[in-house]
């Protein structure tokens, strides 16, 4: 038997021969170029909640950027950061700053084409304690104790205390007006209708690939700029930016440092850099050694050089300088403070309390954000001017909230731009659920109460001041700066207010051809 | 030849069992779990303790791998911990786009690499010879993400031929797909390319050298009729068994690959899975990959004892 006998009668031939046609064959259109659309503003979003994303606007797994499209909130801030209308026109409070009324405005339509009533903000507002949905939005608005309807375009807020400042806190991102038709009275089910009052409508909901709204033309701000959105995920960093790079995207919510060298040199694009009230800090336990003495914990952060700090870790972008305090510069309660670093002092600190030769911390960070790391290793470095000699422990990112943070005695942590009125009772307060430094300061608790129940303004700004400043002395959070934030997008768009994201006003952008 | 192959199933099964027992367990070890990941900022105190009850996840460690185990045995993969969804319901799109991908880098593989192997081993050590074996090794030592970075650039953003990313979700049809796969299936191909030229190139040379290609020869026949009709349907099965093999060890890179260019397949499902510690899922998707692998691996050794004579005289 030969070799070709071999061969013979088999269908090899022919298979050889029909994959060298094949490659002929290959269809050669199959690298069409991407399906330009117009006029439709394409974003992406991390998929943060893996899938799970629904359109309910005060669910931890919130579809955002879509939720804050589809609904709005009661009042918005305006240019200065201070309430101003939105669905509600005007709102005030009794004298003991403890009732407060808000008059709708009269003409607003769902999408669903039924009319805007008390009764849905009610509803909308009675949810958001529900234990049920577990919104994270919860903790904050506890503080109301009742919520009727007076008639259809007023209701009623009871606080369990006077807080001068609860429109700030009704002004959250999170808190949107939902619509309660056909609700059946439920408070603890999920919203899942997209049904709302917003400047776009929802028309598919694909969380994993690309979600569409198209626009509300009934909006009671004005019909918006485009006529339809698309939502599109894609998690990953780097291919979010080689999407907008490529135009799949017109716009990319945020841009790391590193990444802005790609937008130099390169037609089409604008990058926009605009101030945030993020922040990261460096959390000391007041209530376990050393950090239970007051001199050793203002010695660490006296020995700050927080515009190095700013200079090596936010690069280009750039920040504010803190002084400590959560309260960022847009923030109508903002006060400035100067806060260079003082090394001698904070040697004589730590001699007193006992360190004159210095002391050894260790300091738990993770990886689960870059600035933790960054800022926890400058630190380092600053630290050792002064004799303190830090051991950076890098914690693994799974687990971190629960097992790092609130547990060692000294970490670090970030933070989202928060008002005043609500980070300070948030995270200061003593006893508060998030108070990360187990700060417990009478006269600062005193302080806060006093501001909540002060009618005028610039009087109740002088006792946020003092409260600020009792942090700066006795506090156990080292804050440094708050970044700026970059966001990149096409030429073609405009009016993309330099604002957070929370409040950037979507309808109001526009997409040239 | 029955028993062969019966052997194999076997041993790929073993493997199968243990690859899960050591996924199960290494995701184990790792700190917290799908309540933290889950709740994060607020997973502290009695919202955790209530979301790990509600998920099982407060039973001990042995008992939650028996009765994860039972159902696995049953044929019940579980339900996504976070999802509400069965994994089976979830996995089962994704697999389908990953087979696809998959699929297509290895239908435009194989042709290229017959043709340039081919061209390559009737020139040897000339210049398209040296030209293409420096490619392929360029190909087989730069990383799957650093190919498709550069991809992206000169396609996506430079030239705007192909989409830089993947816009559509994992349940869409196929035609959807097959427009966006153009980059990620070219990054895989030139991987796999790589393997099954240098492959085909030595074969190729190994049989130009044997006897009956000479005695061809003399017999008046023309050398592309020897080449065309003898000496590749020899060379084929060696280079379809080696693509086999390159398919499944680029399983590994594919995982890469999908993430770079949003894919929605097996691979950017998995890391999720990881991220969002929901272990059902996680499973499923490591359990389809050892399964693909295995299955990968014993067409590979079928396919050189059907194919080649020579094997196949050996062994029966």
């Amino acid at each position: 038997m030969t070799y070709r006998d071999t061969l013979s009668g088999r269908p090899w031939r022919r298979a050889a021969l029909s994959l060298f046609v094949g490659i002929l064959l290959w269809p050669t259109d199959m690298f069409v170029g991407s399906t330009a659309q117009a006029e439709t503003l394409r974003i992406a979003h991390p998929l943060g909640n893996g899938g799970k994303e629904n359109v309910d606007p005060i669910h931890r797994n919130r579809f955002y950027p879509v939720t804050v499209m589809l609904y709005d909130g009661l009042l918005r801030p305006d240019e200065a950061g201070r309430p101003s209308p939105s669905l509600a026109t005007q709102w005030e409070s009794s004298p003991d700053l403890r009732e407060w009324i808000f008059i709708l405005r009269e003409g607003v339509t769902f999408h669903d084409g039924s009319a805007l009533d008390s009764d849905d903000v009610v509803f909308s507002l009675r949810r958001v304690l529900s234990e049920e949905i577990g919104s994270p939005l919860r903790s904050t608005l506890a503080i109301m104790a009742e919520i009727e309807a007076l008639d259809d375009r007023t209701v009623r807020i009871t606080l369990d205390a006077p807080n001068a400042d609860f429109p700030t806190m009704i002004m959250h991102y999170l808190f949107r007006v939902v619509s309660s038709e056909g609700q059946d009275e439920s408070l603890d089910a999920i919203y899942e209708s997209g049904v709302g009052t917003g400047p776009f409508k929802l028309t598919t909901l694909d969380a994993e690939g690309t979600t569409v709204l198209e626009a509300n033309p009934d909006y009671w701000d004005g019909a918006p700029g485009v006529p339809m959105v698309e939502v599109i995920a894609i998690p990953d960093s780097e291919a979010r930016i080689q999407a907008l790079l490529a135009g799949q995207l017109d716009l990319v919510r945020r841009v790391n440092p590193q990444q802005l060298a790609l937008f130099q040199n390169r037609d089409g694009f604008e990058v926009q850099t605009f101030a945030t009230g993020d922040w990261t800090s460096l959390v000391m336990r007041t209530d376990t050694p050393p950090f239970d003495d007051v001199r050793v914990r203002r010695a660490l952060r006296l020995l700050v050089d927080r515009e190095a700090i700013v200079r090596t870790v936010l690069g280009e972008a750039g920040g504010s300088v803190s002084c400590d305090t959560p309260v960022w510069p847009g923030d109508p309660y903002h006060v400035a403070q100067e806060c260079p670093p003082d090394l001698e002092e904070a040697r004589r600190l730590l001699a007193e309390a006992g360190y004159p030769d210095g002391l050894d911390v260790e300091l738990h960070t993770s990886g689960l954000n870059a600035l933790m790391v960054e800022v926890a290793q400058v630190y380092q470095a600053q630290a050792a001017e002064a004799g303190v000699r830090v051991n950076v422990r890098m914690a693994p990112s799974d687990g971190y909230w629960s097992n790092v943070w609130m547990q060692r005695p000294f970490v670090a942590a970030v933070w989202s731009q928060r008002p005043a009125a609500q980070i300070l009772s948030e995270a200061f307060l003593s006893g508060a659920n998030w108070n990360d430094s187990f700060w417990d300061n009478e006269e600062f608790d005193a302080l806060l109460a006093e501001a909540r129940a002060t009618i005028d303004f610039e009087e109740r700004k002088a006792v946020y001041a003092r409260a600020q400043q009792l942090i700066w002395e006795d506090g156990g959070s080292m804050i440094a700066f708050f970044p700026n934030r970059v966001r990149a997008y096409s030429d073609t768009l405009s009016g993309v207010q330099p604002v957070h994201d929370f409040f950037l006003r979507w309808h109001e952008i526009t997409k040239a051809e | 030849m029955l028993a062969n192959l019966l052997t194999r199933t076997l041993s790929g099964f073993v493997t199968l069992v243990v690859v899960l027992v050591i996924v199960f367990f290494a995701l184990e070890a790792l700190p917290g779990d799908a309540c933290t990941a889950y709740l994060e900022r607020d997973a502290r105190d009695a919202l955790l303790a209530a979301c790990r009850e509600r998920f099982g996840l407060d039973e001990p460690v042995p008992a939650r791998f028996s009765s994860w185990a039972m159902a696995l045995a049953s044929g019940d993969l579980g339900t996504s911990i976070l999802r509400d969804r069965p994994v089976g319901d979830i996995l089962w799109p994704r697999f389908r786009n990953t087979a696809l991908l998959a699929g297509v880098a290895a239908a435009m593989a194989v042709p290229i690499a017959l043709v340039f192997g081919t061209l390559a081993a009737l020139r040897q050590d000339g210049v398209f010879d040296i030209a293409a074996s420096t490619v392929v090794l360029v190909a087989m030592t730069v990383p799957e993400f650093v190919i498709a970075t550069v991809l992206v650039f000169i396609f996506a953003i430079w030239l705007q031929w192909a989409p830089a990313v993947v816009t559509v979700s994992a349940g869409a049809p196929v035609g959807d797909l097959i427009g966006a796969i153009a980059l990620p299936a070219a990054v895989l191909t030139t991987t796999l390319v790589a393997h099954a030229m240098r492959v085909h190139r030595a074969t190729v040379v190994e049989y130009l050298a044997f006897e009956f290609v000479e005695a061809a020869r003399l017999r008046g026949l023309p050398k592309w009729r020897i080449v065309l009709f003898d000496v590749l349907p020899a060379a084929l099965p060696p280079t379809l068994s080696v693509t086999a093999v390159s398919l499944a060890g680029v399983l590994g890179g594919v995982v890469i690959i999908e993430r770079v260019f949003n894919y929605p397949g097996l691979g950017t499902l998995a890391l999720q899975a990881i991220l969002e510690r929901d272990l059902p899922v996680l499973q499923g998707a490591v359990a389809v990959f050892a399964v693909t692998y295995v299955l990968l691996a014993i067409t590979a050794d079928l396919l050189t004892e059907l194919l080649d004579p020579r094997t196949r005289r050996g062994t029966s």
